[in-house]
């Protein structure tokens, strides 16, 4: 283990509820569940307060009035959690320009360098607590290790407002009796796969005949061993050396469950211009068009791909492949969720079709996609996507995991 | 119970230091509301647009004003009173 390294992971607590909570004092101190704008919401997270009833990311409105009957319900607004999320990572950056951002309210710090200047790394965790607190009223926790997986490790261990410490020589001492399930990268199902053959701890987990594990998980048994010991060599990455996305895709869940085909165009022509401006944006062009439903009963779920002869990254076009792909299904069911993404990328600036028809198309977007750009995406948009529906209303409703908060995963959300 | 709004209307703001934008008093339906906290801000782009969203309280209501800095316009989005 190179026991050098200094790592930290920051995990704001309970962020959007306490975005929430700072926004409207009232609710400052009481139960309550951020949900989603649609009918059809659930808890997107909770309170502390809310979370000592049972409340959980993930329940049903219906189940968290159950565990909690005064919890009160706070319609998200993803604006100001992106919004905020982006300058805590920039405050990140005045301690280190190593800043991984993980997802919207967890990042890593490689602070090795850092200590010369601000003198140790607990010192630099909390100067972030104390900014973080002063411009924005949140509290975070915050793990110290010498890598990343005990760093995500430490700052689970206390919630909220923590400051967790894992020293080299303390690591297989923390780890000899945490469950295995506790570490970052073992779900459920790989938990339950580790208990059939007795591992439940991570201590057990190190233990454990690497070759057995190698044997029943691949590549990953290797990796789960070296996890149960508290190795992990792998870097802080800031989003400038990120690997290219490998994919530009957006899905949404409908507000009420549709079979007609009229409708169903209607939604994969909107997903499609999402897909498409994003892909224009970065110059970004893909060959492989997938098209996933969810139906009704949430459980059946159907994903397909056809890979094109050419690159593309016109709504239009991306709309007829997916469209295509449509034809080929027999739909079981009504639809719950519609999702297009474009893969098989190639990144490359626009040049000028050699013929007038699709130099005109070219034109065209190039106009529209200029519109959009200063009034706002759907300001300009298809005919049949006009409904009552304001435009500014239309896009993306929910964060995804994938969001950053630069570069083409940074998704402008409503 | 919040009240979508979307009106515009006149805001009293200390511009500065620098680029900060604190929000004082504004009218609302012939009434004056003085700010008593500012108790959240955040920005978002719309287009090329850049909207300061500011949630504030006059004691009574939470409100929620945005200063489009292009046009130079503030509107009151919503309001949450009990």
């Amino acid at each position: 283990m190179n026991s050098n390294r200094i790592i930290m992971h920051i995990d704001m607590n309970a962020f959007f509820a306490s975005v929430e909570q700072q926004n409207n004092p009232a609710l400052r101190g009481k139960p309550i569940a951020v949900i989603g704008s649609a009918k059809r919401t659930i808890i997107t997270t909770s309170s502390y307060e809310a979370r000592a009833y049972g409340v959980k990311t993930g329940m049903t409105v219906w189940e968290a009035k159950q565990k909690c009957p005064d919890i009160i319900l706070v319609v998200g607004d993803n604006r100001k959690y992106t919004c905020t999320s982006a300058q805590i990572m920039k405050m990140m950056l005045q301690f280190t320009p190593l800043v991984e951002v993980f997802s919207i309210d967890e990042a890593f710090l490689d602070v090795s360098g850092s200590i010369g200047v601000f003198t140790s790394a607990e010192r630099i965790a909390y100067l972030l607590k104390a900014q973080i607190k002063h411009h924005f009223g949140i509290h975070c926790s915050i793990g110290i290790a010498p890598n990343k997986l005990l760093a995500k490790l430490a700052s689970d261990m206390k919630k909220p407002d923590g400051l967790t410490i894992i020293r080299p020589e303390e690591a297989s001492r923390v780890l000899e009796r945490m469950p295995a399930k506790d570490l970052c990268g073992i779900g459920a199902r790989t938990a339950r796969q580790l208990a059939l053959y007795g591992i439940k701890t991570c201590g057990e987990l190190g233990r454990f005949p690497v070759g057995i594990l190698r044997k029943r998980f691949g590549i990953i048994g290797e990796r789960l061993h070296l996890m149960g010991r508290g190795i992990d060599d792998s870097p802080v990455i800031p989003i400038e050396d990120a690997d290219e996305v490998k994919s530009v895709g957006h899905s949404m869940t409908l507000e009420r469950d549709i079979e007609e085909r009229q409708e169903i165009l209607k939604f994969l022509l909107q997903l499609s211009e999402m897909v498409g401006r994003r892909a224009r944006r970065y110059n970004v062009y893909g060959k492989t068009i997938t098209l996933s439903i969810r139906y009704a009963d949430f459980d059946t779920w159907t994903g397909r791909q056809e890979t094109l002869p050419c690159h593309i990254n016109s709504s239009e076009d991306i709309y007829r492949a997916a469209v295509d792909i449509l034809d080929t299904l027999t739909l079981m069911q009504p639809i719950r969720l519609l999702g297009v993404r474009l893969s098989n990328l190639r990144y490359e600036s626009n040049q000028l079709p050699l013929f007038e028809q699709e130099r005109k198309k070219m034109l065209l977007i190039d106009a529209m996609d200029k519109v959009n750009d200063r009034y706002g995406d759907f300001s300009v948009t298809f005919g049949s996507l006009l409904d009552n529906e304001k435009a500014k209303d239309k896009g993306s409703h929910v964060i995804s995991p994938a969001w950053r908060p630069d570069g083409i995963r940074n998704v402008d959300v409503k | 119970m919040l009240q979508r709004v979307r009106e515009n209307i006149r805001v009293a703001v200390i511009h500065g230091p620098g680029s900060k934008i604190h929000p004082v008093w504004f009218d609302w339906r012939r009434q004056k509301h003085t700010i008593k906290e500012v108790t959240y801000h955040w920005r978002n782009m719309l287009g090329n647009a850049m909207l300061l969203h500011y949630s504030v309280t006059d004691g009574t209501a939470l409100y929620e004003l945005i200063y489009d800095a292009s046009r130079q316009i503030w509107t009151l989005e919503s309001v949450d009173a009990d």
